[in-house]
């Protein structure tokens, strides 16, 4: 009888073990591995944040205005209507819906860039998602128990694994900030989008706006914060682009060149 | 018998003294600085017309011990920090300050009845720190990590990114910007003006 106990405890702590080297191993992943110190002394050594050429500067600051106009004037008001009417919880649904849709996208990149580990985990969500979470509507695959990650990869972020730089940036009217890699990569994302293959054509684009404007109604002030904080909203949202752009492809493994071997102390 | 339970009882001791260990004080300073500043924006018994402004009052404090203005300043204008005359820094400090505080009020006043998260810490350097925080949403998450510095025993925010971007950076983007065109104090002044436009 003495025994029991002690069978439990051992079978308790090995579970334990194992349960806490899981977590261990998976937490440096979430969300993003944290840089070494050699990095972050790199980061500030060169004091230039990271910079983009801006050869279309004048033209990009107008199509910025244009899309300023857009945003205030038409946007918003429009996904505010629609927010008014529509419950979040509606809404939330309908984001993750065409979020499910974009698995195609999410897939093939992944698998492109040799991440196997997140084309299988795309995977596992797109199937748990489309017949348990009602066509993706909800989200059990993300659920504390099932926590499979989205890896939001695509054409743009395959290209720059290849090593292939942004190019130049480019403000595009309607359809926001971008680089010329990437312009070429949502280009060829197109290709893997369902929505892209509904007939007639005009179709689609009313499909792709409507989610434009669920997404907008989901994050109302998020654009607002960002200009009312910025001292030049165009450098400033030209930097958070990059800046998004490259972290988010670091987040995942991005094979970054290894740091210098240096003194953290400073010493020489 | 005894042998089995103290060699569990030293796994278990091996298992969680480490992270137990490393739960020092940076992640509980900005937890502590976050939790005032959401209280005090939370207080439901300041809903009079000036209660922004008495609020904003009250949470300036709080910011002043939770940010290294001067770190801030420093690393957010780079090579261009010795660029301007002593004086030139020490508005420059000021005006940063308060563009910043006005920037973070709006952005963590839009969170004010959301969760926040507070995941963990890791150290990236000798006396630095970054603590992950997440912004929880009915309908995303938002990470925001706080960068710190621990300078005379007290732990001080010099950097925070929110969805992957540092504000540091961006706003060195942007004084990089204008300093590449014009002169120190043409930037200050538009720091100035765009605080009077805030008030205003």
């Amino acid at each position: 009888m003495k025994r029991v106990p002690l069978i439990f405890l051992l079978i308790t702590a090995f579970w334990m073990m194992g349960l806490s080297t899981l977590t261990w191993a998976e937490s440096p992943k979430d969300p993003s591995p944290p840089p070494t110190a050699e990095e972050m002394e790199d980061e500030y050594k060169d004091e230039e944040p990271l910079t983009i050429p801006d050869p279309l500067e004048p033209f990009n600051r107008a199509m910025f205005t244009f899309n300023d106009k857009l945003y205030f004037w038409v946007l918003k008001p429009i996904a505010q209507g629609y927010g008014e009417v529509v419950p979040e919880t509606a809404r939330v649904g309908v984001n993750r819906f065409f979020n499910n849709l974009g698995f195609p996208i999410r897939f093939i990149n992944c698998l492109l860039q040799g991440k196997f580990k997140g084309a299988l985990s795309e995977f596992g969500r797109f199937t748990i998602n489309t017949v348990w979470g009602i066509g993706g509507l909800l989200d059990p695959a993300g659920d504390e128990d099932i926590n499979l990650k989205a890896y939001h990869e695509d054409l743009g972020r395959t290209l720059a694994s290849y090593g292939i730089g942004h190019g130049i940036f480019i403000m595009w009217p309607v359809l926001g900030p971008s680089s010329l890699r990437d312009t070429v990569g949502s280009a060829g994302d197109l290709f893997l989008n369902p929505v892209s293959y509904v007939e007639p054509w005009y179709a689609g684009e009313a499909i792709k706006g409507y989610d434009k404007v669920n997404e907008v109604s989901l994050r109302i002030g998020d654009y607002e914060s960002l200009k009312e904080a910025a001292i030049d909203p165009y450098i400033a949202v030209r930097n958070a682009y990059i800046q998004y752009r490259k972290q988010a492809g670091g987040r995942q493994g991005f094979i970054t060149p290894p740091a210098k071997e240096k003194n953290i102390e400073g010493k020489p | 018998m005894k042998a089995t339970r103290t060699i569990f009882l030293i796994l278990i001791l091996i298992l969680f003294l480490p992270p137990a260990a490393k739960a020092t004080t940076a992640l509980e300073t900005v937890r502590k600085n976050v939790n005032q500043v959401l209280e005090i924006l939370r207080d439901p018994s300041r809903k009079a017309q000036f209660a922004k402004e008495i609020k904003e009052d009250r949470i300036r404090p709080i910011f002043k011990e939770m940010f290294d203005d001067v770190e801030l300043s420093k690393r957010t204008l780079g090579r261009n920090w010795s660029v301007l005359k002593p004086n030139q820094q020490e508005e420059f400090v000021t005006l940063f300050r308060r563009i910043l505080e006005n920037a973070y009020a709006d952005k963590i006043l839009s969170y004010k009845n959301e969760e926040v998260v507070f995941d963990r810490e890791s150290m990236i350097g000798p006396n630095r720190a970054e603590v992950y925080t997440r912004v929880i949403t009915s309908s995303k998450q938002i990470p925001v990590v706080y960068r710190v510095i621990l300078k005379d025993g007290t732990w001080r925010v010099y950097d925070v990114v929110i969805e992957n971007v540092s504000l540091v950076q961006n706003y060195r983007s942007q004084f990089n910007d204008i300093l590449s065109k014009d002169t120190p104090e043409k930037l200050l002044e538009i720091m100035r003006n765009k605080l009077r436009e805030k008030k205003s």
